[in-house]
């Protein structure tokens, strides 16, 4: 991958450089991260000129090891004002590679408000109007059909929903997946700045371009072969997320007494049979038709943790229908009707907004007195009204902390404004200090990997209690940003915590790719070099430690069945980032 | 806790044993009657379960080995391998399952 692609949107103009030798060895969030800390101006309005963004593959994107199709976006979040890193799967990515683009940034911001198409194939880099049916409130689904029809099947396709043009800070990316639904690159609101640079979406067309050059690729075969077989070998890729989904995990969290229900007010909720896994996998199948309980995001997953889910007829919802906005919409909201969240999370694709910021936003909502608790109809018809956009889809689409202010309340569950996803952190506290300290704001993504002795960090955690929680916050954030960067999904972490040999085989993948010899030190260092660069540019834009923390009712509500609150002191709290 | 509660157990399972379990028994969750304490292998091997097909168990919320005593009024949940994520190391599987056939660890192929 040796282009560098900038496109001004001020000066409609578009410039193809060599890839700058201090980012030769980076990919996805190394990349993005380390653009965005040299480039961007940390006190910039985020949705003003001086925010840029950028699209980077992994490192091993483009290729054929297993799961190595996530896409990174980078830039300054509306949402939390800090710097931010959100990836996808779909098709993106790999037609990025495979054209041998490192990465495509777009900066300045045209003085006119029309939309614009950026048209990437073998030829160059053209902006171009974008058609004026796909302007104006017109659903992604639509708008990934005109654009295909416009420039091709087969084309890879970003997309900022009605959310992005009306420059929520909750609005996503969409990347379409290789069946023509979406991926999302959700949280942090970066279609709003893709919005903000009058850019509605990016077309790729890879017609012509060769495979990715491997620098052994004997070695390359060897070593993906070792790392697909520590996959799939594993429990989790046959019998968890392929049969299940994400949404295995309801009835997890809900047993250990740690799925935040009605606005965090509890841990447990007793309608989980409604929405489990369990039941997604037994109504898929029982409706059969266009249903499918396991499914890829983007060529190559083996992993196969999305599905298809219909309706009564067996026709077509919603896909990638993962757990934290099931968890959002029907324990921390309240709806019970699996199929009625079902529609919600097909709505919220739509749009173009993070299901999880827009989910936690509803609850509270609720709490609020906006919506009444557990509706799904009335939710689904507020959600609609983002795309319009009406006062309350302005509200709702301007995330949790917004709807918090909006309506009076304190109980308002976000760090840096995001809100905080589907594992309270007072009985799971190792991910509540990955929730207080990553630089992305409430992530339960950003603490998702890990890269050394899994045992020397996890032998003796005790959910409920402090001991050990630090060390594991710390080495799942830095092993996270490791992975981050690679164009890995994280779900391959199982494969390389619970087998040594398949973390050797990921970086022996990157190594034969390269033709170098990188040693798990010196993936841990990239880790730990990401991390520290997010933190400096979150400090030049006025984060402290005190923005470190949880909000504070979880120091004051225990939450039942365990009746237990965030104890962690401050002093506690930023040992985490003492690397 | 009534006078019924104090003579039974709550029991659910997940993932397959979900669908195993509404088979078999009709429902989720099981009501079994149980007077006297009963360790989780000996719950397994009541319900039929295989010991391979647990990777830990739940005992009123909280993550416990298999041989964790259950005792009449307790909730009870066989959890397969097969939970995603950092979880399982968030939850506390890690100090509970390595003596497990189960144990998450890569398992020998026939």
């Amino acid at each position: 991958m040796n282009k560098f692609i900038r496109i001004d949107m001020t000066a409609m103009k578009v410039t193809t450089e060599e890839v700058p030798e201090k980012y030769a060895g980076l990919g996805g969030r190394a990349l993005t991260s380390n653009f965005v800390a040299n480039e961007v101006k940390p006190t910039c309005h985020a949705l003003g000129k001086n925010n840029k963004i950028i699209f980077a593959p992994g490192l091993l994107s483009g290729t054929a090891a297993p799961n190595s199709g996530r896409i990174s976006v980078g830039a300054k979040s509306p949402l939390t004002g800090g710097i931010k890193e959100s990836n996808a799967g779909g098709t993106f990515s790999q037609k990025m590679a495979k054209m041998g683009i490192k990465a495509l940034v777009i900066e300045g911001m045209p003085a006119d408000d029309k939309y614009h198409i950026i048209k990437i194939d073998m030829n160059g880099v053209t902006i171009e109007d974008a058609p004026a049916e796909i302007i104006g409130g017109c659903g992604n689904y639509k708008a990934i059909e005109v654009l295909s029809a416009k420039y091709g099947e087969k084309v890879g396709i970003a997309l900022a929903g009605p959310a992005g043009e009306h420059r929520l800070p909750s609005a996503n990316i969409s990347f379409k997946d290789p069946e023509g639904n979406m991926r999302s690159a959700g949280r942090g609101g970066l279609g709003a700045v893709l919005g903000s640079k009058k850019v509605k979406a990016l077309v790729i067309d890879e017609t012509g371009a060769v495979a990715v050059p491997i620098a052994d690729p004997e070695k390359f075969r060897a070593a993906s072969k070792v790392f697909a077989k520590a996959l799939l070998d594993h429990p989790v890729a046959g019998k968890g997320l392929a049969a299940y989904g994400t949404d295995v995990l309801v009835n997890i969290l809900n047993e250990a007494g740690g799925l935040p229900a009605k606005n965090f007010t509890a841990g447990r909720i007793d309608h989980n049979d409604n929405i489990s896994g369990e039941t997604m996998n037994a109504t898929i199948t029982e409706r059969g038709g266009e249903g499918k309980v396991s499914h890829g995001c983007h060529a190559g997953c083996i992993i196969r943790c999305s599905q298809w889910y219909t309706d009564k007829q067996g026709k077509y919802i919603t896909s990638g229908f993962e757990y934290e906005t099931i968890w959002g919409l029907g324990a921390d909201a309240g709806i019970k009707d699996l199929d009625d969240i079902a529609y919600i999370d097909r709505e919220m694709d739509d749009i173009g907004i993070d299901s999880i910021e827009t989910a936690v936003a509803v609850a509270c909502a609720m709490e609020g007195g906006l919506l009444p608790w557990g509706d799904g109809k009335a939710v689904l018809e507020a959600v609609k009204g983002i795309a319009v956009p009406t006062p309350l889809g302005r509200i709702i689409g301007s995330g949790t902390a917004v709807v918090g202010k909006v309506c009076g309340l304190f109980r308002v569950p976000v760090v840096k404004d995001q809100a905080i996803p589907a594992y309270d952190p007072r009985p799971v506290k190792g991910i509540g200090l990955t929730y207080a300290t990553t630089p992305m704001g409430a992530d339960h993504t950003a603490g998702y990997c890990i890269s050394g002795n899994i045992l020397k960090v996890g032998a003796d955690i005790d959910p409920l209690k402090k001991d050990g929680q630090i060390e594991y916050s710390r080495a799942m954030q830095i092993g996270t940003a490791s992975v981050d960067s690679t164009g890995m999904c994280l779900f391959v972490y199982f494969g390389i915590a619970d087998n040594p040999g398949g973390y050797q085989a990921l970086i022996d993948m990157i190594n034969s790719q390269y033709g170098i010899s990188l040693t798990a030190t010196d993936v841990d260092k990239l880790g730990e070099s990401v991390l520290k660069v997010e933190r400096a540019f979150n400090k030049a834009a006025g984060f402290t430690n005190a923005h470190d923390r949880l909000p504070e009712f979880f120091e004051y509500e225990p939450c039942p069945p365990h009746n237990v609150v965030w104890d962690f002191t401050p002093e506690e709290i930023d040992e985490v980032y003492n690397f | 806790m009534s006078e019924q509660s104090r003579k039974t157990i709550e029991v659910r399972g997940f993932l397959h044993l979900d669908a195993a379990f509404r088979k078999k028994f009709g429902t989720i969750p099981l009501i079994m009657d149980l007077e006297e304490p009963i360790t989780g292998i000996a719950l397994a091997e009541k319900l039929e379960i295989p010991w391979d097909e647990i990777e830990v168990i739940f005992v009123n919320g909280f993550v416990q080995e298999l041989d964790y005593v259950i005792h009449p009024g307790d909730r009870v949940a066989f959890l397969p391998p097969g939970c995603p994520g950092p979880y399982r190391i968030a939850l506390g599987f890690y100090g509970k399952n390595q003596d497990n056939e189960a144990n998450f660890k890569i398992k020998k192929k026939e």
